[in-house]
């Protein structure tokens, strides 16, 4: 146990950091080399302006159009990214790894609140799986790599909540939601989850595009 | 003084036995200065622990010192590490439950035994 435990905890995790990170740079290296010989004129027409604009808007809930039509998906997407962030960082038992491993240390959500809210998400995960299996647009256009994202992604948290439980053989379950953390790391720059780092982006795009070429509201 | 003299060793042993046994009936660390714990309290066997992990220096634990400066040669055995670790530590110093999770995990992370995850020692 001792052995396996340092080595997720050391050797991989360390690789994992290295990972995400160099996964991180070389996607967005490459896919500004990509729109740099295809689509010049794009990065012409990149305003700040624009950008800011559009990206203020959609994260704002409720100032576009999109997140009024769907009250309920809005509040639930809102609420998803805000905890699948919040969540893993101000956790208690996090916090106190933050300081064992990294020596910093800042204010933590307490025990049965983290508890909760890792229901919530689980919770949330549900959500958009019932949803891509029952509403006939989103389940036309849902492929493997959207269930892939939403597995990594709900993997740590259901560990999590089992580890904190103690729930099943803890040793195993714990071991389990370091590799779901790490999985998931790794996993960002190469699968849907990439949004993560290109979001920002895709939103300039398009308010710049609607903005200042096309004179429209992107919203 | 005479009849005192008894009485006095009686009540020495008595001390000595009394701190004997509550190390000796130790199984738990539930130290009052955490107030009620979020977490169920530790696994500690005290003398058990102490035998299976093959460590009879008691200063290995209860070191001393003050003034921020600890002493790893004088014994403080029976004197409460919240005595000297606060729960809301200054700055510089090492915090009651850091304190803890300090001297317990990095022993057992050098003599790869002994749990190192939260579960394994505050065990529900
Ligand atoms: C592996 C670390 C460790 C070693 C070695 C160790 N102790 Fe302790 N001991 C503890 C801890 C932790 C406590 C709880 C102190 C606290 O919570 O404030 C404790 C508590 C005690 C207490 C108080 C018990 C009570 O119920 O309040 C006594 C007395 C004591 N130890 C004596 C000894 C003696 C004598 C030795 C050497 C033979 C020894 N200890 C070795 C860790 C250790
Ligand atoms: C007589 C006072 C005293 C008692 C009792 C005491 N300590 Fe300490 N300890 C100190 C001082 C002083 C320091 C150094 C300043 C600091 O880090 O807070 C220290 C430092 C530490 C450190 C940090 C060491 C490092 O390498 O940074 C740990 C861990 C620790 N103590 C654990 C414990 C535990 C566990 C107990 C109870 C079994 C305990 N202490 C009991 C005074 C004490
Ligand atoms: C000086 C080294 C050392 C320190 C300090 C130490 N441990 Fe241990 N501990 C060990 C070793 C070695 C083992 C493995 C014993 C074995 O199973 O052979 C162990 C095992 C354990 C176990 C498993 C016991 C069992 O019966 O299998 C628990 C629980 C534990 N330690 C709790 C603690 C706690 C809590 C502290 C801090 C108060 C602590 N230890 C401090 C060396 C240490
Ligand atoms: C080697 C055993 C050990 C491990 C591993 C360990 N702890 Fe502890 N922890 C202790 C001891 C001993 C104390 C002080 C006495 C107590 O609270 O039982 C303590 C105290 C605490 C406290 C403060 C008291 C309370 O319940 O509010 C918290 C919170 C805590 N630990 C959380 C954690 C978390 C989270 C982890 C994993 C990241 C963890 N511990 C890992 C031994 C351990």
């Amino acid at each position: 146990m001792n052995t396996i435990y340092e080595f997720v905890t050391g050797p991989l995790a360390w690789l994992t950091w290295t990972a995400f990170f160099a996964g991180c740079a070389w996607r967005l290296a490459s896919m500004y080399k990509l729109a740099k010989s295809k689509d010049t004129s794009s990065i012409a027409f990149m305003s700040w302006k624009y950008s800011l604009r559009s990206i203020a808007h959609w994260v704002t809930p409720f100032a576009t159009l999109g997140w009024r039509k769907n009250p309920a998906l809005t509040v639930a997407t809102f609420l998803f990214h805000v905890l699948i962030f919040a969540v893993p960082i101000f956790l208690t038992a996090h916090v106190m790894l933050w300081d064992q491993f990294f020596g910093i240390s800042f204010p933590a959500i307490p025990d049965p609140i983290g508890d909760y809210l890792t229901i919530v998400v689980i919770a949330l995960c549900v959500f958009f799986a019932v949803r891509r299996l029952q509403d006939p647009n989103v389940r036309y256009i849902t492929k493997k790599a959207d269930w892939i994202a939403l597995a990594i992604v709900f993997a740590p948290f259901m560990t999590g909540f089992l580890a904190f439980r103690q729930i099943l053989d803890y040793d195993t379950m714990i071991i389990l939601h370091i590799l779901a953390g790490e999985i998931m790391l790794v996993a960002i720059p190469w699968t849907r989850l990439s949004h993560m780092v290109f979001a920002v982006f895709t939103r300039s795009y398009m308010g710049s595009e609607f903005g200042g070429v096309r004179h429209a509201r992107d919203w | 003084m005479k009849r005192c003299l008894p009485i006095l060793i009686v009540a020495v042993i008595l001390a000595f036995s009394q701190l004997a046994s509550s190390q000796e009936d130790m199984t738990v660390i539930a130290p009052d200065a955490f107030g009620k714990l979020t977490r169920p309290a530790a696994t500690f066997v005290h003398d058990q622990h102490n035998e299976k992990a093959g460590v009879e220096d008691c200063v290995l634990c209860h070191h001393g010192g003050s003034d921020g400066v600890q002493d790893p040669e004088s014994s403080t055995e029976g004197i409460p590490c919240a005595d000297c670790h606060a729960v809301q530590p200054d700055k510089g110093t090492t915090g009651l439950s850091k304190a803890y999770h300090l001297q317990c995990i990095s022993c057992h992370e050098q003599s790869g035994k002994g749990p190192l995850a939260c579960g394994q020692c505050h065990v529900r």
